[in-house]
């Protein structure tokens, strides 16, 4: 089997590949979690189980579709560990890291605001097509649901979006 | 398609509209405004979805290493169970970076001997998001749509470049990036425009099932993708090179 990652040559390539691939990572745990410390706990757990399978690899190009998979996976595992405090999101956004609090305008801090209060059904599967460039398809297989359902929930976390931000169009079914 | 089946299609996957929503689009200037507003949308979408991530060093907090010795002794002292990364102190931060930088041209250098640099990959990636598009035909798109991508990313064309099939904005390391399919003599070839994506020189990779080259542009660079020579795609490449205004 081929194993680009196999060996030390492997290791430094599938090192280096990891710290390039960090910050998608980070973020897609971070909008799974909406939680810096929890999103920076599932990155690391994830990346040391990436690490201990690097071998099994036998594609390069896998690589960013087998970590968020496993990115998903910890989230998961760390959510059936430990239940977290419920909190409003209004405290939510309140109580964020500075960075988290600041936004480059006004605007898109209202845009975060509201994708923080989306359900975890919507919120999903429009991290996986707007931030990560997954297709329908490939985010159906990722959460095991149908391509129309998946095609569903996306246009109603998008209606859901525009009613929280009052733009027109909400009102659209 | 009516009004009410575009809106639910454009609903949920504005980016990437099939042939009948398409031509509802181009007959319907209702809808059009509405997949504009939807497009406007994702734009803000996106920007706030970028949330800032943690810089490794950052301070009063675990920093995570991905120095490959370290997690090899890692791996062997603690086989079988899932454990956290090493948290590294600041008084050893200095002396990790060093190993961590040296380990990094290390490996630099042997991967810049092979064809399998990150950003090709990168590339050759994305080309599996979008498998449907870099088909042969004799079709263009839209020439306003085409235009639209481009002022998206802040380029626009001064010369043509052949028959441009298909055009999208595409989310690509964290950025916006123009996804052009272009007919040439030798089959379609996909453009991704990297406004983002520095290369000092010409880069020529082979993964995948895909040949490819990304020359330095602008202020980023361009990839040429497809199943061509690779005298083919450079001659692409410069072309559109060539072609491109930045703004």
């Amino acid at each position: 089997m081929n194993a680009p990652f196999a060996g030390k040559r492997g290791e430094s390539a599938f090192a280096r590949l990891c710290d390039e691939l960090r910050p998608d990572l980070f973020r897609f745990a971070f909008w799974l979690a909406r939680d810096r410390d929890v999103a920076e706990d599932v990155v690391q757990e994830a990346l040391l189980r990436a690490w201990r399978s690097r071998e099994s690899l036998a594609e390069g190009a896998a690589v960013k579709p087998w970590l968020l998979t496993i990115v998903r996976r910890e989230h998961a595992r760390l959510y059936e560990r430990k239940r977290f405090v419920t909190v409003q999101v209004d405290e939510l956004v309140g109580s964020e890291s500075p960075e988290l609090g600041v936004a480059e305008d006004q605007e898109v801090l209202n845009v975060r605001r509201a994708i923080f209060a989306l359900e975890d059904d919507y919120r999903e599967p429009l991290v996986m097509q707007v931030l990560l460039g997954h297709s329908t398809d490939e985010i159906a297989v990722e959460l095991g649901l149908t391509r129309g359902a998946v095609l569903t929930r996306l246009f109603r976390a998008r209606q859901k979006l525009r009613q929280m931000l009052g733009l027109p169009g909400g009102e659209e079914e | 398609m009516d009004c009410v089946e575009f809106r639910r299609e454009a609903g949920a996957d504005p980016g990437h509209l099939g042939p009948e929503a398409t031509a509802h689009r181009d007959a319907c200037p209702a809808c059009a405004e509405s997949l504009r507003r939807t497009l406007e949308l994702d734009e803000k979408i996106f920007a706030a979805l970028t949330v800032p991530a943690p810089s490794r060093a950052r301070s009063g907090r675990a920093a995570v290493s991905l120095d490959p010795d370290d997690l090899r002794r890692r791996e062997a002292s603690q086989p079988g169970r899932v454990i956290r990364f090493p948290v590294i102190e600041r008084r050893r931060w200095m002396a990790l970076a060093a190993s961590i930088v040296g380990g990094v041209m290390v490996g630099s250098l042997l991967w810049i001997g092979g064809p399998r640099a990150s950003l090709a990959r990168d590339v050759v990636e994305h080309m599996g998001h979008e498998p449907g598009a870099m088909v042969a035909t004799a079709s263009a798109a839209d020439p306003a749509e085409v235009e639209a991508v481009l002022e998206r990313a802040g380029v626009r064309l001064q010369s043509g470049i052949g028959i441009v099939s298909y055009a999208s904005t595409c989310p690509f390391r964290g950025e916006k990036v123009p996804h052009l399919v272009v007919q040439t003599t030798a089959g379609p070839m996909t453009v991704m425009v990297l406004r983002h994506d520095r290369t000092a020189e010409p880069m020529e990779f082979d993964e995948g099932g895909y040949a490819g080259t990304i020359v330095p542009a602008g202020p980023g660079s361009i990839a040429v993708i497809g199943h061509a020579p690779a005298a083919d795609l450079e001659q692409v490449a410069g072309q559109v090179r060539s072609a491109i205004q930045w703004k």
